[in-house]
């Protein structure tokens, strides 16, 4: 195995989304958890970086930043200030789910140690940017056009629900 | 020179002189906004009929600002009884890093820039971002109710009026072809794109205001209504970490409208013995200048204006824009 500058950022970045995600799981304040999940986006996009595939990273960050920060207020709104959730699990099923995770990261250790993955010289990653595009707007058009029919469709519903409710909530007044 | 150091293989000497450059360059943009706000105070005071700051430091008050910061730093670091620490250490922390981070793809001159990359435009947007996320943890770790009605306007008119942000300046990608703003500049030569996209360009300066929580769009710390917003329960150098991510931002979002507008180091005709950097300087005064003034001369908006000019005035402008330019291109194009 080499040593190379790669490797530690790979590493480092692995690590910090790996502990965020950890940290998602056992913190118990809402807003804690939001921002433990930012860490491991913020990360996740670095490696993405470390891919060549910087259009991707960009975006992640893009969609993601704004996302969090509207989850993080859903979180503050719709949650009792102040509420944690408790540990309800005993130490039995701990002990269970410590051994499961165990064989199944055995089981995937493996799987991938010996496994051969093919390297094909590519130049994906040269202008990404602009091979999604010319992708996206010639072979993948219908698709492309599908979704955002579908999000228009979303948008316009959602704007729907929220002015019936201001109505309804304005005959009763 | 730096080019050639951004082409040049990774190795620890060049992580040295990578980390001693950023040290400068973070030197440089600190020394900035010292005198950044002494320059909004100096300006402001000019348009209101007073003098400023005129005390500390000669005249013109040239120490003003310095011997502010080092009241900051010899404050006593207070933390809220009842605020959520972790989260409360962390937020200025979440807030500046990105702020920071922005200034490495910007081209001051075709020499010096930190990073050259592909994306860099969708870059400093999409990290920019990321300073929300330390603003609104910020308001839920004080604990105080004004602190998180500010951070909520702060969430709220930040995605905003980020939209129109990215809307306006898709125009400018469409006719360069690419995100890169080192190519963007080039392209400039043959007129700089405040002639090509006015229009864009208001709504840039509209929603970058916006973006930079400044005066008309100062909601997030409206001093009148929510004593200071987001930022109530900070002081000390925490509080100055704040201050420092929104001039930081100050700076980096006036060298982006430079850059994308402005023709960023390209000299105007026939004036081109002046070097790049000076030139960008002075575009970059300017693009302050008019933001100081801004400040001193609109009343802030109310919540609600603000939104539906975001979404009902901006958004539609901008998407018109984008249409319009990609009609003229094809249309140029044919002809």
């Amino acid at each position: 195995m080499t040593f190379s500058g790669e490797f530690l950022a790979f590493m480092s970045l692995a690590l910090v989304a790996v502990i965020g995600g950890v940290l998602l799981l056992n913190l118990t304040k809402v807003v804690h958890m939001v921002v433990a999940l930012v860490f491991t986006f913020v990360s996740i996009a670095g490696i993405y970086i470390l891919l060549s595939a910087e259009f991707v990273a960009a975006v992640q960050i893009l969609i993601y930043s704004g996302a969090i920060t509207i989850i993080m207020l859903f979180g503050i709104m719709l949650t009792r200030h102040n509420d944690s959730s408790e540990p309800k699990t005993g130490r039995l099923r701990k002990l269970l789910l410590f051994l499961g995770v165990l064989g199944f990261a055995f089981a995937v250790y493996i799987g991938i140690y010996n496994l051969d993955i093919e390297q094909t010289p590519s130049d994906l990653h040269v202008n990404n940017t602009e091979q999604i595009g010319i992708e996206l707007y010639s072979k993948y058009i219908i698709p492309f056009e599908l979704t955002s029919v579908l999000l228009l469709a979303v948008l316009v519903g959602a704007i729907v629900l929220a002015k019936r409710d201001d109505e309804k909530e304005a005959e009763k007044e | 020179m730096v080019e050639e150091l951004l082409y040049s293989q990774a190795g620890l000497l060049n992580f040295g002189i990578f980390f001693l450059l950023a040290t400068v360059l973070l030197l440089v943009v600190l020394g900035f906004v010292t005198y950044a706000i002494l320059a909004e105070r100096k300006v402001m005071g000019f348009m209101q009929l007073r003098q400023g700051p005129n005390q500390v430091g000669g005249r013109w008050g040239l120490l003003q600002t310095v011997a502010d910061v080092l009241k900051l730093l010899l404050k006593e670091d207070a933390i809220p009884k009842l605020a959520d620490r972790p989260l409360f250490i962390l937020a200025p922390v979440i807030a500046f890093a990105p702020a920071f981070m922005v200034l490495a793809t910007i081209p001051f001159t075709d020499k010096l820039q930190f990073a050259d990359i592909g994306v860099g435009l969708l870059y400093y947007i999409a990290i920019s971002g990321l300073t929300t996320v330390g603003i609104v943890t910020g308001a839920w770790a004080s604990n105080n109710k004004y602190a998180l009605l500010g951070g909520m306007r702060a969430a709220a008119q930040m995605i905003s009026y980020e939209i129109p942000l990215v809307m306006s300046v898709l125009g400018i990608v469409l006719l360069t072809g690419s995100l890169n703003l080192n190519e963007i500049v080039e392209v400039q030569k043959n007129g700089w794109f405040i002639i090509w996209q006015p229009v864009a360009f208001i709504v840039f300066l509209i929603a970058s205001t916006a973006e930079l929580n400044r005066v008309p769009f100062d909601l997030p710390e409206a001093e009148s209504e929510l004593v200071a917003g987001f930022h109530v329960e900070y002081s000390g150098f925490r509080w100055a970490f704040f201050m420092l991510a929104e001039y930081v931002y100050f700076f980096a979002m006036a060298s982006l409208t430079t850059v994308l507008f402005l023709g960023g180091w390209l000299p105007l005709p026939f004036l081109d013995f002046i070097p790049g950097a000076v030139w960008f300087a002075l575009k970059f005064t300017v693009v302050i200048f008019i933001l100081i003034w801004f400040r001193s001369t609109f009343p802030r908006l109310r919540a609600d204006q603000l939104m539906e000019f975001g979404w009902k005035v901006l958004l539609p402008v901008a998407l018109a824009n984008i249409f319009l330019t990609a009609i003229l291109k094809e249309l140029l194009n044919i002809f």
